[in-house]
């Protein structure tokens, strides 16, 4: 009965705001103090379609920055953990990969501002990518430094032996054995992307219009629709991942 | 070539993860001193002797401290309880996966839905005024833009109770604590002592890198104190870019000072913390 009602409470306390948003997306003028919106439209979804507006345009630069941040922090992190591990100062560089994250990701972006309008990567989907891969890759790093033990070098080593080159060792042995971390690192990179705001908005001086950027340029015009069907959105990918592999969501921290 | 490719990659990794954020501290210490910047005009030393008469960093950084010291120990002690007390039910059932649910938003959509939720016209007041427990607007309690960041925290909590009571749960079965609570029931312990003397201290200083890491991300959070927070007291992200985007250029010094004060403590607080929580971790 206990854990009935426990379950119940966190059912309703964690599917409220997808409720809440759903209602807030097809509401129409719903102003207080109705409880519930007086009609109901599609509008704002369907604007998503629409040329005058650029949701659909800032799902699509939003999939590729993460998409890319993803990809190129775990393959860079890959190998950087590979050489990390063979370095004769590992231990140092490992606490050198946590100097990001001992600054919250907005001041970083605060420090390193004046490093990207001197590369004239300011208010550029490169300044913000290359922000991005500051905070992803050395995440990658560590959280992949775990593969590479003595373990895995033998299994290299072993298939040298046999006769492998080093690049089908790679393919056929060490890539299918690092498999589960790599998917992991993929999606946790994706996902550190995906929900960041605070650093592109300063990066790009607003101007990398991706979705959280367009969530919080909805809510500062009051239009709380549209600001819905974009949370919406932004809560998508994430679900998929979810089905995907639950266990990758939980490793937040290295 | 292929002995110098990993010092090359290292290099390059270096420069980002290190030099990056390094150069950045000192430009910002130098930019504090008129070094640096858009209007640097040689050295000074106004803006460090101003700095004791500007309580703005101050407040900012007190309130940030207090507003994630409440945050992440309310959210420690809702996990604990759940995974200490609701341990039957985290195996088998619908729970487990619900824990995961809130792992899917975003920190800037969590502050929208508690916007639209707490707010005074939000739908929390909206139905207390249908049910009649409010007659105007202005009845309903300010839950969110208010001076003690209930908002901030509440969605803080929200977003990092689930995540440890999942990293608890982790941690509870990796450690077989199931088996210590045999046999400590078998040596005569009741289960509460099983709780306060073995489960409690093993789960708290496993977690203790992680409890301590999202400290500091929730004293450095930005999306959901820009969304319900106030113009003040206003948290150090909000604060700091705030003071960065003004229009006048001769803030910018006592900007990056307040920048350098910043990342400088966090960096004098956090690595040796961090350093000791790791060491101490079983």
């Amino acid at each position: 009965m206990r854990s009935k009602l426990l379950v119940g409470t966190l059912a309703v306390l964690f599917g409220l705001p997808f409720l809440l948003l759903a209602l807030l997306a097809v509401g129409e003028g719903w102003r207080f103090p109705a409880a519930l919106p007086p009609a109901f439209s599609l509008a704002a979804v369907r604007s998503l379609l629409g040329s005058g507006n650029d949701l659909l345009a800032g799902l699509g630069r939003s999939l590729l920055l993460a998409g890319t941040v993803a990809v190129v922090a775990t393959a860079g992190g890959f190998g950087l953990a590979r050489a990390i591990a063979r370095s004769a100062w590992a231990r140092h560089w490992e606490v050198a990969s946590y100097l990001p994250y001992a600054l919250p990701p907005v001041l970083l972006a605060v420090l390193i501002q004046p490093f990207i309008i001197r590369l004239h990567l300011s208010g550029s989907v490169g300044g913000v990518l290359l922000g991005l891969l500051l905070v992803a890759l050395p995440f990658a790093t560590l959280l992949l430094r775990s593969f590479w033990t003595q373990q895995a070098t033998e299994y290299e080593q072993l298939a040298r032996t046999l006769g492998c080159t080093p690049g089908q060792a790679l393919r056929q042995v060490l890539l299918p054995l690092a498999w589960p971390l790599l998917r992991t690192a993929l999606f946790q990179t994706f996902l550190l992307a995906w929900f960041d705001f605070g650093l592109t908005n300063v990066l790009s001086v607003g101007k990398v219009r991706t979705l959280t950027v367009q969530v919080f340029a909805y809510v500062g015009e009051a239009n709380a629709p549209l600001a819905a069907v974009a949370s919406l959105l932004l809560l998508l990918p994430p679900a998929l991942l979810l089905r995907l592999n639950r266990a990758a969501l939980l490793r937040n921290t290295p | 070539m292929r002995f110098r490719l990993p010092k090359l990659l290292l290099g390059g990794y270096g420069l980002l993860v290190v030099g990056l954020p390094l150069a950045g501290l000192a430009y910002a210490l130098l930019g504090s001193v008129g070094l640096a910047g858009p209007l640097a005009a040689g050295f000074t030393g106004r803006y460090w002797l101003a700095l004791g008469h500007d309580p703005g960093l101050l407040y900012a950084a007190l309130y940030s401290a207090g507003v994630a010291l409440v945050a992440v120990g309310l959210s420690t002690g809702l996990a604990l309880a759940l995974v200490l007390g609701a341990q039957a039910a985290l195996r088998r059932g619908p729970l487990l996966g619900l824990l995961y649910v809130p792992l899917l938003m975003p920190a800037l959509v969590l502050a929208f839905y508690l916007f639209q939720l707490l707010s005074r016209s939000g739908w929390l007041s909206r139905l207390s005024y249908q049910a009649g427990l409010t007659s105007r607007l202005e009845a309903f309690p300010e839950l969110v833009q208010d001076a003690a960041g209930v908002g901030i925290v509440l969605a803080h909590v929200l977003l990092t109770f689930p995540f440890l009571a999942l990293l608890f749960q982790a941690i509870y079965q990796e450690s077989r604590l199931d088996d210590y609570y045999q046999l400590t029931r078998t040596l005569g312990a009741s289960a509460g002592q099983f709780r306060r003397r073995v489960a409690l201290p093993l789960l708290l200083r496993r977690a203790a890198p992680t409890l301590l890491l999202s400290t500091v991300a929730t004293l450095g959070a930005y999306d959901i104190p820009l969304l319900l927070g106030r113009p003040y007291p206003q948290m150090l992200s909000v604060y700091l870019t705030t003071r960065l985007q003004r229009f006048d250029l001769r803030e910018l010094p006592a900007a990056y000072l307040a920048g350098f004060v910043v990342a400088g403590g966090l960096l004098v607080l956090l690595v040796p913390a961090l350093r000791y929580t790791r060491r101490h971790a079983l």
